[in-house]
């Protein structure tokens, strides 16, 4: 039989291996640049280049790896017992694993004793604010604030502070340390610690995760050991509490959620895929050519973004595979026509029959896809350029290889054909169908649109659970360290220029404390080398005032030590005093460095982000600020996008079939998108950025439904049963995760689903000439 | 640290005429509202050749905190209540700690105002107590503080009285030693007057 109809089978052999050729030239280019290419998964690279602040990646991922690595600990014996010794039995177990870095907890005797050693040996590198403004003018207030030190009965100041350190310069910077320390923490019998209002002590450790923090395995293993040595001490000691504090543990449950979802949703889909395509085509080749459509769209995409972009972003990669997948559609609708017409159509013919509709397909959806490359967001752009060449060469795969390689398929006729065929002569002919329809779902979708709201809070990405959240809490009432991370980096090519960047910056800092627009903020206590210097002269000029004061009380014999004590930043690394500090501060090895200045009590956040403007080397850090606005603007932006695709889909649908039937043909897209939303907003969410994505593969979707109905030379039975099947499998696929535990991917899978089951119901609108007789 | 003499001055309030316990002197606290007095503070640090002497007015309020205010040989102005710490020297900007800026300096400051207000359970928490009964020569308190940084700063502490708290002796830890003798008590009137409830002003 096929040899009847093969009248021209070398043409179509020889394209076939052209194909391969172009297929294995693609594999052999891409193979050729995966070395150099980046795999870029660093959220903030979705930024526009600008918003980054210029703060170095290099310096800017280190910061944010040592901030997830970090673990903080609380233990409390319970009751009204102030024992640290459940605090040591917690750090002796943390030590003796080796899944933790440098744990640590009690500050001892030589701890507290190298820290006034160093004080006292780097005193004149060392001046504090306070310090610094009592020695201007040649030190008159310094020799007050020395003499009443000295009068005082609660100040302690011993013969030996005076003689060894008469201007008391350790004291000033003892007394700075403890005002810009931490909080309500206070050393209490050799931890660091503090009572709650109960009466409880407790006891703070902190650590680091000595693996990478971003391997899964490795932070499953590490929360499932600290849960198990917890368990072991609430079992020896019954009445202590722990409070853990850290992002691994964010990070494992998230992990654990979205496993969960892949492992339950993923079986239901799978299994769901596989007997739909069973059931309607006696075969399970369909499936192998769907995805191998999709592979070599997946191949052709990527090569696309890494020839163009040199690097691809993890995002990028994973919502363009999703929107490549929209080619199993037109996979489905060859093999249904191959399935209905296999006995009387050559393979040939039967291409020839969907061609065509493949072609407008691709051809609108391409140029839909490639707006998308005007955003000036590198992800969006790649995703663009990902989806275009991805979907055409999908595409190709489908024209040139699915005749050569569908043969194996049983013929059969449509099922449930006499069904599907009323469904097509009430759009026929039922006025209530074809013009109530559309109209009924515009009218039910307007009012929820109208409410539609937008909401771009990024943790619906995160839904952590009530126990960790409640730790967190409890943390930040007993420390009064607040969780949220916001703050400055302040960053140089190397350690001195950030220190006078710093420094240049502080005015600025406390003029916005006293303003209210912060309540606290931290900087660290290390001056740069100029700074010491300028010190140095202040030193010097207020000598004389101060030894001065001091022979009128009659200590004749003061000998201030005027000498340099320069204090570097490896030195103050090195030393106690960085203790609680040391976080803040990080050198790449190149030279290149960072200062956090962490700020607490932000009470307008856009005033501070303006603060770093015009600043070289500052930069505004809002964590979830700054996703929250990521999120907003790439929304923003995809919504502009989808319109003018939108708009794309219309001129070329008027274009093709006039004014009429390109509108009519239209309204399905529209539709489609608009009632997504609407039913979004209908179950009480929000617009965000994930919705907006779904968006994009409705539209798509939506496009290839229309397009395959309009197909003047196929059936409109085949096509409404490949039109059928196609939403089936894409809401099995993309569909079932509207079930997911994380509230911004159900709420894609919503969008997705709702959308695709309307451009489905709609989609017989696009059947040519409605009225005429049809052949199906 | 400073506060520490407020909590040594709520001993005033109590009318110690023939008290023979630390309860006896304790249980009177609660009566008084404000009292003033002049005091003369001596400190002798070792290794100074002459030890340093300061004098000046007090005022404890069981409100509004403890005023002290330093007059010889400069003027000094402290004032300390429940959220505020003030230090004022002549010409220079007041030095201000804030229970909220900076809890762990308050927290000591406000451990040792409370001590004297509160039971003898609370402080025992923080001392080993002798009370002493002399006769003639009235009562003696001592103190010798069993927890940090108390014990880090002090090696004892002796309060005497009669009728008033009379006297105050502080040992440092490196050997030093400040003696403050109280004199001219008054207890009337009993509230604030307008000129001194305006010292109380914190900036």
């Amino acid at each position: 039989m096929n040899a009847v109809f093969s009248s021209r089978p070398d043409g179509a052999r020889r394209r076939a291996l052209a194909w391969l050729l172009a297929c294995l030239a693609m594999a052999a280019a891409l193979l050729a640049l995966l070395p150099q290419a980046r795999i870029n998964s660093s959220v903030l690279a979705l930024l526009p280049g600008q918003s980054l602040g210029n703060v170095p990646p290099a310096l800017q991922s280190a910061f944010l790896q040592r901030l997830d690595r970090q673990l903080f600990w609380m233990v409390s014996p319970g009751g009204e017992d102030s024992d640290p010794a459940v605090a040591r039995v917690w750090l002796e177990m943390l030590q003796a694993s080796p899944l933790f870095a440098d744990v640590e907890g009690p500050v001892d005797e030589e701890r507290q004793k190298a820290w006034g050693a160093f004080l006292y040996s780097h005193r004149n590198g060392n001046l504090d604010a306070a310090t610094r403004a009592r020695l201007q003018d040649d030190g008159k207030a310094q020799a007050q604030w020395v003499t009443a030190q000295l009068y005082s009965a609660f100040s302690g100041v011993g013969a030996g502070e005076i003689t060894h350190d008469p201007l008391m310069l350790v004291r000033g910077a003892q007394l700075a340390l403890m005002a810009q320390g931490d909080s309500r923490l206070s050393l209490m019998k050799g931890w660091l610690g503090t009572k709650d209002p109960q009466g409880r002590s407790w006891f703070v450790l902190h650590g680091e995760v000595a693996g990478p923090p971003d391997d899964m395995a490795a932070m499953r293993k590490t929360v499932a050991a600290l849960d198990a040595m917890a368990g072991e001490l609430t079992r020896r000691y019954p009445d202590a509490v722990l409070l853990s504090r850290g992002a691994v543990f964010y990070g494992d449950y998230a992990a654990r959620t979205a496993e969960r979802d892949v492992s339950t949703l993923g079986t239901a889909t799978i299994l769901g895929v596989l007997a739909l395509i069973v059931l309607t085509f006696r075969s399970l080749l369909p499936l192998g050519l769907c995805l191998l459509s999709l592979g070599v769209g997946a191949l052709a995409g990527t090569l696309a973004v890494l020839a163009l972009f040199g690097e691809v972003h993890v995002l990028t990669l994973a919502t363009s595979v999703s929107i490549v997948g929209i080619s199993a559609d037109y996979t489905l609708y060859y093999l249904v026509e191959r399935m209905v017409h296999g006995r009387q159509a050559s393979p040939a013919q039967s291409l020839a029959k969907v061609r065509p509709a493949l072609l407008l397909a691709l051809l609108t959806a391409g140029s839909a896809y490639l707006i998308m490359t005007c955003a000036p967001f590198p992800a969006i752009r790649q995703m663009g350029v990902f989806a275009a060449a991805g979907l055409a060469a999908s595409c190709l795969t489908v024209i040139f290889w699915h005749p050569l390689l569908c043969r194996g398929l049983p013929v059969r006729p449509v099922p449930a054909a006499i069904l599907l065929a009323r469904w097509l002569s009430a759009w026929r002919r039922q006025k209530l169908l074809y013009l109530g329809l559309p109209v009924g779902l515009a009218l039910l979708c307007l009012p929820a649109l109208l409410t539609l709201r937008v909401d771009d809070d990024i943790a619906h990405l995160q839904s952590p659970p009530a126990y960790l959240l409640d730790q967190d809490k409890a943390i930040e009432a007993l420390t009064g360290q607040e969780s949220t991370q916001k703050g400055f980096i302040i960053h140089g090519d190397d350690p001195q220029q950030v220190l006078q960047r710093l420094e240049a910056f502080t005015p600025a800092l406390e003029q916005a404390k006293a303003q209210g627009i912060l309540g606290r903020y931290r900087a660290i206590g290390l001056n740069s080398l100029a700074r010491q210097e300028q010190d140095l002269g202040l030193i010097r000029a207020a000598a004389p005032a101060v030894v001065q004061a001091l022979k009128a009380v009659g200590l004749g014999e003061a000998q201030v030590d005027v000498e340099r004590m320069p204090v570097l930043p490896d030195d103050w690394l090195a030393s106690p005093v960085s203790m609680g500090w040391r976080l803040l501060w990080l050198s790449l090895p190149g030279g290149t460095s960072g200062v956090l200045v962490p700020v607490q009590g932000v009470t307008d956040g856009a005033a501070l982000a303006a603060l770093a403007d015009g600043r070289p080397g500052i930069a505004w850090v809002d964590r979830k600020g700054t996703f929250d606005q990521l999120f907003a603007r790439y929304r923003v932006l995809l919504s502009g996008l989808l319109l003018a695709a939108l708009g794309a889909v219309l001129i070329g649908a008027v274009l093709r079939l006039g004014w009429r039937q390109g509108l009519r043909s239209f309204v399905p897209s529209l539709l489609s998108l608009g009632g997504a939303l609407a039913v979004l907003s209908l179950l009480g969410r929000g617009v965000s950025l994930f919705s907006l994505l779904a968006l994009v593969l409705v539209l798509g979707i939506g496009i290839n439904y229309t397009l395959f109905f309009g197909n003047r030379r196929g059936t409109p039975l085949t096509s409404l049963l490949a039109v059928g099947l196609a939403m089936a499998t894409a809401l099995l696929t993309q569909g079932m995760l509207i079930f997911s535990a994380t509230q911004a991917i159900s709420s894609f899978g919503i969008v997705l689903g709702s959308g695709i089951v309307i451009a489905f119901l709609l989609s017989p609108l696009a059947m040519p000439g409605r009225g005429e007789r049809g052949k199906g | 640290m400073k506060a520490w003499i407020g909590g040594v001055l709520a001993l005033f309030c109590a009318n110690l005429a023939n008290a023979d316990t630390l309860a006896d002197v304790q249980s009177r606290f609660a009566a008084q509202t404000v009292v003033r007095a002049h005091f003369e503070q001596t400190r002798q640090i070792s290794g100074l050749p002459q030890p340093l002497r300061s004098a000046g007015e007090m005022i404890f309020t069981r409100d509004d905190g403890l005023l002290w205010r330093q007059t010889k040989p400069f003027p000094m102005r402290l004032l300390l209540d429940d959220s505020h710490m003030v230090q004022d020297i002549d010409g220079q900007p007041p030095q201000i700690v804030t229970a909220k800026d900076n809890p762990q300096l308050f927290q000591f400051n406000r451990l040792l105002r409370t001590l004297f207000l509160a039971e003898r359970a609370v402080l025992e928490q923080n001392f080993d107590l002798s009370f002493e009964d002399r006769g003639e020569k009235g009562w003696r308190l001592r103190l010798v503080p069993v927890t940090s940084p108390l014990d880090k700063l002090f090696s004892g502490i002796d309060l005497d009285g009669r009728i008033y708290l009379e006297r105050v002796v502080l040992r440092d830890r490196q050997g030093d030693l400040t003696e403050i003798v109280f004199s001219d008590h008054r207890l009337i009137p009993a509230a604030l007057s307008d000129d001194e409830r305006r010292l109380f002003v914190s900036p």
